[in-house]
């Protein structure tokens, strides 16, 4: 057995053997909490119970992130009835209130390039903006399940109770595309004498869109901050992949691989994560929450 | 036989000082060592339970201590004014109010504390980081890293250390990068990274601690992270790739970021952490020179850097060394 051989099954066994310590370690702290005079006791007594049988009203705004060209800003609401502490049911959505073109829709709108080849997909590049896909609208019911309670101490003067959730559900997504361009139409407009014949013939479809709602899941994380029994904020990332065309062109739908088909469609939806971040301001009904008592598990 | 004068004057003079001595001795071991009892810090004495007859008395009866007291007052108050008597017996008056104005500490099998000391001790330890990192926020490049990390905890909030990242080999041209080049006939210039070194300073401004249904607690802690480094990067010839190409070089990178640790044991935790590397970048020339100068090397790097935030996300685990630390008590 070479040296470097068994020097690295030595580390390899040093690190496993630290691994076990570890664990052992994290299990020893943990029978720690629950040995002596507070054995069977709970980890917190007199503890506020925020969530169990009260309605949490939601108002929040979200960005998405990531975008390629467009990003949505989408204010929006939720209502949520939680009849558990560490559970949640309800409604999740936020309309458009503006999309931001991206720095690439800029560029691509000032320096893009048409050729015979791409005339389908970029015919004007002055009419960019009008043919890339934007996020209108969403909307999913949910289930959150929260499975952390705690309090976090900042600069070890300020002390705030806080959770932390996940959640998950179905997410419909309200997305305005660039209207398909069947294969007669492409075929028509490409049949033109010259390349400024195919672009007139091309460019009015640029403008023209079509709205569709895609189903897909949704899933995420939070965190609630709780500044008063009956007012949390919380912070919120979530993704809902679905597949869309987020540039208008003509991507794939080829039968030999991801080429173009000289069509814009159904084919040229591609998938994308669609996460995105949520800042928003929970109110909760009644106002005031239960203490658990010193005798409750 | 005839002293002295000195011997005489000595001894006249030392009777009475050896008397006096004698006296202030006598006084002193008898008085002192009552004193000494009650101002004793022997360590054993605190922890042991003192005995029964020398507990204080109770604020209402019932208990030996409150017999002991009770007897103690009554042989005072007799022996009147015997002051040695008085000085010397137990639980004597001296005793008794010492005893009153020291509560007794009773014996306790465990302590509990009202607020439970920090899980965790950093104060002088090591941290060491690995972790996985990636890059956030680029579209046309992913970024992918190793990263190693090591920290001194200077105080328990406060660190200072480094870190390392290396990223060749491990990056990827990503699918908008492509689809931009067919669509739109654009090329959009791209860099490689090669790898990344930076000093930082860490703070921990917040501390929490979650439940687990009721049932187990675990800390977990915010920090700040900042600091000043290099990166080492070279532009990817997309505009005229025939000709050019690049070597990697140096650039000076700021770094600002907020993390999250979670703590599995004393010495291990694992953690994850959103951070920006800012620096100027060089990218390749979008105007291709003609002719000759075509292959002039100084013509295929754009004259102007470029600010370039490189956020990144990194996960990973970090080990404390040692694994082990002691709590200190105020004396």
């Amino acid at each position: 057995m070479s040296t470097t051989k068994r020097f690295a099954i030595s580390w390899m066994t040093i690190a496993s053997l630290l691994a076990t310590l570890g664990i052992t370690q994290a299990t020893r702290a943990q029978e720690v909490q629950v040995e002596g005079p507070l054995a069977g006791a709970p980890a917190v007594i007199g503890l506020r119970i925020y969530r169990q049988m009260r309605f949490q009203v939601q108002l929040h705004a979200t960005m998405t992130l990531e975008d390629e060209f467009s990003r949505a800003i989408l204010p929006g609401g939720q209502l949520m009835f939680h009849p558990t502490d560490w559970l949640g049911i309800g409604v999740w959505g936020g309309f458009a209130a503006g999309n931001i073109d991206s720095a690439l829709t800029d560029e691509v709108a000032a320096k893009g390039q048409t050729n015979s080849v791409n005339v389908l997909s970029l015919p004007n590049r002055q009419n960019f903006t009008k043919q890339i896909g934007r996020i209108k609208w969403m909307a999913a019911p949910e289930v959150q399940f929260i499975p952390l309670r705690g309090k976090l101490g900042i600069f070890e003067k300020l002390f705030v109770d806080t959770d932390f959730y996940v959640f998950g559900g179905v997410g419909f997504a309200g997305v305005e595309e660039r209207q398909d361009v069947t294969a007669a139409t492409s075929n028509d407009c490409r049949g033109r004498a010259d390349l400024a014949a195919q672009i007139e013939c091309f460019e009015p479809t640029q403008g023209l869109r079509s709205s569709r709602v895609a189903i897909a899941p949704t899933f995420g994380a939070g965190l609630s901050l709780y500044l008063a029994d009956f007012l949390a904020m919380t912070l919120e990332w979530r993704a809902l992949p679905f597949n869309w065309n987020t540039s208008g062109t003509d991507e794939a739908g080829d039968p030999r691989g991801d080429f173009p088909d000289s069509q814009v469609n159904s084919g040229d939806h591609l998938s994308h994560f669609n996460h995105m971040f949520t800042l928003g301001f929970a109110f909760y009904l009644p106002t005031t929450p239960k203490i658990s008592s010193v005798d409750s598990d | 036989m005839n002293l002295s004068l000195r011997d005489d004057t000595i001894f006249g003079n030392g009777r009475a000082a050896l008397l006096a001595a004698v006296a202030a001795w006598i006084g002193l071991t008898v008085f002192g060592s009552a004193q000494a009892q009650d101002m004793s810090f022997d360590l054993n004495e605190a922890e042991t339970a003192p005995a029964p007859d020398k507990e204080a008395p109770p604020p209402e009866g019932g208990e030996a201590g409150g017999e002991a007291g009770g007897d103690v007052k009554a042989s005072g108050s007799a022996s009147g004014g015997d002051i040695l008597s008085e000085l010397t017996a137990e639980g004597g008056k001296e005793e008794t109010t010492a005893d009153e104005r020291l509560p007794r500490e009773k014996e306790v099998i465990e302590k509990i504390y009202a607020v439970q000391r920090m899980y965790v001790l950093r104060t002088g330890r090591f941290e060491l980081a690995p972790a996985y990192s990636q890059t956030f926020n680029d579209q046309y490049v992913s970024h992918p890293a190793l990263a190693a990390g090591l920290n001194y905890w200077i105080t328990n909030v406060l660190a200072v250390g480094a870190n390392f990242l290396w990223y060749q080999g491990l990056e990827t041209d990503s699918d908008l990068n492509f689809t931009i080049r067919r669509s739109t006939r654009l090329a959009v210039p791209v860099t490689e990274y090669q790898l990344g070194a930076h000093l930082n300073f860490t703070y921990v401004p917040i501390y929490g601690k979650f439940e687990m249904f009721n049932d187990s607690i675990f800390q977990w802690d915010a920090y700040l992270v900042g600091g000043v480094g290099v990166l080492r990067t070279r532009p990817v010839p997309v505009i005229d790739p025939a000709v050019r190409t690049f070597d990697f070089g140096w650039r000076v990178a700021f770094n600002a970021g907020i993390g999250l640790r979670v703590f599995v044991t004393r010495w291990l935790t694992v953690f994850g952490e959103l951070r920006d590397y800012l620096y100027m970048e060089k990218l390749e020339n979008l105007e291709v020179a003609l002719g000759k100068n075509r292959e002039d090397e100084t013509t295929w790097i754009d004259s102007n850097s470029t600010l370039t935030n490189n956020v990144t996300v990194s996960l990973g685990f970090t080990m404390f060394f040692p694994f082990t630390f002691e709590y200190s008590y105020p004396k």
